[in-house]
């Protein structure tokens, strides 16, 4: 019986290195440039992964219907890393076996903290639509397409020391996460020292979803600043409902695009004004940002997998990678399916750190008739300007 | 003499095998015969290895369900990762800060090993598997609000990692030295004492065994294992967050163990080989739209081999079905004729 | 004051914790297995209450208890059942095995997106300076009406009685002539009607469900469960307005609020070691 044992288990890990050395030795189509990512596709998160994923791929159909890059198809290959930081080596390696040339990153941060180590060895190009932490354009191969986690928190405190001079601020935030943390740290140092007398602060972890206690810490105040996803911010509100207290508003930071979309959530129930700084005005009703969400709710089915500023970022992310290739093969660059990533990340970064690289896209301050401009600084964080927009005023 | 020799080798098999593939592998990777993906595949796969035969020890050998094992993981990983992330600059990035490391982390977590084997002398079953449970969410939760300077907060901790084309050489190595431990303990007289424990814990007291003493060797070791594991996990990891250490960790591993059969050494290799694969393949296999079915596709193959194995009522299919089963009667036919 | 409205709010959490830890101890004490599975039932009740919203709210409710009760009985005859006699531990795997599927086919049926459901606006009854709302106190009370009808039931009723002679011991109970097969699969049905039960409540609270909002909750109340002592129906009620309290004092604190889970952790490992079974739960004394 114990041979038994022992033949199944050379067997099988004999057949495990052999199948696992061939996975992905199939040729590669010379004609298209593969764009790869790994995002949340399944999971809690998977909400922001598929948004992403659909946005992406509706940028490459158009790209593709419109001829490619002078005749050369480009092709998304996304992967679910589950909001997982332990499954983005494997299926980063699997990405760059199967050819990927130019990538998108990671949707979120703490995959990305891995993946940007990992690309910087390869020297892969990335821009990631949607991993805001400081750390993550660290290297010379790393972009934002996002704001990161310091600029938003130093944005907010400005707009509040400007703004709200002399209200009582309350800050509720999510203790375990990287994205809260940054943003709370960062608006914290950047506050203005008035306001820090009588400052209160609320926090939770997990997935917890009953705050009556936090609402209890923070009922007094009368702006609530909330660098945390829309999901528990919802749920706050709603509980804040049940409780006597004086908050006016609540202010957010990107993590609240997508709260007056919540299948089933009243917004106009909540009494106080929502306000939020964000890249991506999830509302226009006319203009190139209505564009897009008119064509993504074409192609998808809005209940399911509702569009949100993560969607629309990758969607410029594709649009930019392309533009840039654009420039490239007219400087007189080679630019096909056989491009090394190294190379292609040689060209890209060569593009987007020239001074006269701007791309018009849809996030960013946009007006009625016209695009926003976006541009990088050297280090690979974003410029443009961000919208500060009410999603919801104050119930007369 | 020819007899002993050949007994010796069977019971020996799978050190032996893991002994020989962590040449053959130190000699491909010298040769940088192995694609990158297989590295990292066999690294995970040395990590699970530890994991469950660990685990197994508590588990299998010593009867005790243990919902915590993660915990000692993330210890191991926190502690040693920090251990090599201050010494990577004096020592470099080599085998001594690995091995200070290793060490460092693995009597850290047994340590722990030794508080959560105390309760065990005192709880029973489930009250036990839930203790190990909480002992695992307070591990994660400390870790997760330790300053940035010192643990990384929520960002988790930044590791050194080691050069990836020979890392799964050394996880190899780590893992037969593991299976070697596990495997001469059990085989031991303390070995006996602890399968004895498992059995009937009353009669094995009767007889004079010192139950406190075991079920503590069990705990112990079992957790400075986990530990090891956790810093040749942070090893292959530039950032280690505690997030991954929460339960379903825990049952990851514990599914594995289960799995591969209980009180089973060869059975907890095959197995967390398997699952291991399994789960990469699916990974990488359903992307995109199809990535949902993966979840489904895991659980329900998990369901079918555990009622396929474990069920009283295919016992007889089972033993129709099975390699032995053929076997045995293919020795019949051969006797018969 | 600010000490009795977070006592309240403890209370009304804790309210909804007992709950789902009934419908867990009781079929822990029968079937003795850990059912991981009991969270996602929560949200598969939920995700029911939703579909038959439209309807009316008193139908949702029933419809979703009904609902959840034909999933536990069809989980029980597929997954668990065939494993009655085999080691705890497979059956447990399949349970794990059991909450993976649910949640996946949730997904691939409603989505991954949050969908914030109001079941039921119920308004707040004001005291003085002490608000609380109507679904605190229907909670509260609904599952003491839970608790002690479940407790006369399993005293009083016959199948109540032969559920607790298959606690004691299944062989001696098939040998009384107890189906033991049907009173487990009972179990199952009573204990996934009370976890659809359970999430109507929670949902009154916390109105947002993903195809994951389960396993929080099951986790808590599994530890509300052992905290009241496993299989005892009143140690449930205990456990899980005890847990409620220590959690919302634990976060009316901001410097601790971060450290929530491992408090209670913690005071569920100090209780065990005071009390090894539990606060309720019976000591059974080992016989050579």
């Amino acid at each position: 019986m114990k041979k038994t044992f022992c033949k199944v288990l050379a067997l099988v890990m004999c057949l495990a290195m052999i199948s696992a050395c061939f996975v992905g030795c199939g040729g590669k189509n010379d004609d298209v440039i593969v764009i790869g990512l790994t995002g949340p596709l399944t999971g809690a998160a998977s909400i922001y992964g598929i948004a992403v994923k659909n946005s992406a791929q509706l940028a490459v159909d158009e790209i593709n219907a419109a001829g490619g890059l002078n005749g050369i198809q480009f092709k998304l290959d996304m992967r679910d890393d589950q909001h997982n930081a332990e499954n983005v080596a494997n299926l980063y390696t699997g990405l760059m076996e199967d050819g990927m040339q130019v990538s998108l990153g990671t949707v979120t941060t703490k995959p990305g903290l891995e993946f940007k180590n990992l690309s910087k060895e390869d020297n892969v190009f990335f821009l990631t639509p949607s991993a805001t932490g400081d750390a993550i354009p660290e290297f010379a191969n790393g972009y934002q397409m996002c704001f990161a986690d310091s600029n938003q928190g130093t944005a907010a405190a400005k707009f509040f020391n400007e703004n709200y001079v002399g209200k009582k601020v309350g800050i509720f935030f999510k203790a375990d996460d990287e994205y809260s943390t940054g943003i709370n740290n960062n608006f914290k140092a950047a506050l203005a020292d008035s306001f820090k007398a009588d400052l209160k602060e609320a926090s939770f972890t997990g997935d917890a979803s009953t705050f009556d206690s936090q609402i209890q810490t923070l009922k007094d105040c009368e702006i609530v600043f909330m660098p945390i996803y829309y999901t528990p911010a919802s749920q706050f509100m709603t509980q804040a409902n049940n409780i006597d207290n004086s908050i006016t508003t609540y202010y957010g930071c990107d993590g609240f695009d997508g709260i007056d979309a919540i299948e089933g959530f009243d917004i106009s129930k909540v009494p106080q004004e929502i306000s939020m700084l964000s890249h991506f005005n999830s509302t226009a009703t006319e203009g190139p940002a209505a564009d897009f969400i008119k064509k993504y709710n074409d192609k998808y089915d809005e209940a399911k997998e509702p569009l949100n500023q993560f969607g629309a970022a990758a969607y410029d992310c594709v649009y930019a990678i392309y533009e840039a290739l654009k420039i490239a093969v007219e400087n007189g660059k080679e630019v096909d399916g056989k491009t090394s990533a190294s190379d292609m990340c040689e060209i890209l970064k060569e593009v987007f750190n020239s001074d006269t690289f701007v791309f018009r896209g849809i996030t960013g301050k946009c007006t009625a008739t016209e695009k926003s401009t976006i541009s990088w600084s050297n280090d690979g964080t974003v410029v443009k300007e961000a919208i500060k927009y009410i999603v919801k005023e104050k119930n007369a | 003499m020819k007899k002993i020799l050949n007994s010796n080798i069977k019971n020996y098999a799978a050190l032996i095998l893991l002994a020989v593939l962590t040449v053959v592998f130190a000699v491909l990777s010298l040769c940088g015969a192995l694609k990158t993906s297989t590295a990292y595949l066999l690294e995970e796969i040395a990590i699970k290895i530890i994991l469950a035969l660990s685990l197994s020890l508590v588990v299998g050998f010593l009867g005790e369900l243990s919902l915590g094992h993660a915990g000692f993981m993330c210890v191991g990983a926190y502690l040693g990762g920090k251990t090599a992330a201050l010494l990577v600059n004096p020592l470099g990035n080599g085998l001594l800060t690995l091995a200070v490391a290793l060490v460092v982390g693995g009597i850290c977590a047994g340590l722990c090993g030794f508080l959560i084997g105390l309760p065990a002398l005192r709880l029973r079953g489930d009250y036990l598997a839930i203790t190990t449970l909480a002992f695992g969410e307070i591990v994660r939760t400390l870790f997760q609000n330790t300053s940035e300077q010192s643990f990384g907060g929520p960002i988790g901790l930044a590791t050194p990692r080691f050069e990836k084309s020979f890392f799964y050489v050394i996880c190899f190595a780590m893992a037969a030295i593991t299976l070697f431990v596990i495997q001469n303990l059990i085989r031991s007289k303390h070995g006996r004492a602890i399968k004895a424990i498992r059995d009937n814990e009353i009669a094995a007291k009767a007889t004079g065994i010192n139950v406190t003493r075991y079920k503590l060797i069990g705990f112990v070791l079992s957790a400075v294992f986990a530990g090891i594991a956790g810093v040749l996990y942070s090893y292959t990891k530039f950032n280690v967050s505690s997030q991954t250490f929460d339960y379903n960790y825990s049952i990851e591993i514990l599914v594995i163990v289960v799995l591969g059969g209980m009180g089973s050494i060869n059975g907890s290799i095959i197995s967390a080989v398997l699952i291991t694969f399994l789960n990469r393949e699916l990974a990488n296999v359903l992307t995109g739209n199809l990535a949902v079915l993966k979840d489904l596709i895991y659980a329900l193959i998990l369901i079918a081999i555990v009622i396929y194995t474990n069920a009283p009522a295919l016992k007889n299919f089972r033993e129709k079905y099975s390699i032995e089963g053929f076997k045995k009667r293919r020795k019949e036919k051969e006797q018969n004729g | 004051m600010e000490f009795l409205i977070t006592l309240v709010n403890g209370l009304s959490l804790g309210g909804i914790y007992a709950m789902i830890a009934l419908g867990y101890t009781m079929v822990y004490g029968i079937a003795k297995m850990l059912n991981f599975a009991h969270g996602d039932i929560i949200m598969v009740g939920g995700y029911t209450v939703l579909l038959f919203l439209s309807v009316n709210p008193i139908v949702a409710i029933i419809a979703s208890m009904i609902f959840c009760m034909l999933v536990g009985i069809v989980v029980e005859k597929f997954a668990y059942k065939p494993l009655r006699g085999a080691s705890p531990l497979a059956v447990l795997i399949t349970a794990i095995g059991v909450s993976f599927l649910l949640q996946s086919i949730s997904q691939m049926i409603f989505g991954s997106a949050p969908k914030f459901i109001v079941i039921a606006d119920l308004g707040i009854l004001k005291i003085g300076e002490l608000a609380i709302g109507y679904s605190t106190i229907i909670t509260l009370a609904c599952s003491v009406i839970v608790m002690i009808a479940l407790s006369v039931f399993v005293k009083f009723s016959k199948t109540g009685r032969a559920m607790v002679a298959v606690s004691e011991d299944k062989g001696a109970a098939q040998l009384m002539g107890i189906n033991v097969n049907s009173i487990i699969t009972i179990t199952f049905a009573i204990g996934s009607a009370l976890a659809a039960l359970a999430s109507v409540f929670f949902l009154l609270k916390a109105p947002t469900m993903t195809p994951s909002f389960g396993s929080l909750p099951g986790i808590k109340a599994f530890t509300a469960a052992v905290i009241g002592g496993i299989g005892s129906i009143p140690g449930a009620m205990l456990g899980g307005l005890l847990l409620g309290i220590i959690e919302c004092f634990a976060q009316a604190v901001p410097a601790i609020s971060p450290y929530t889970d491992a408090i209670e952790f913690s005071i569920l490992i100090v209780l065990l070691l005071v009390k090894p079974s539990g606060l309720l739960g019976k000591m059974r004394r080992e016989k050579v």
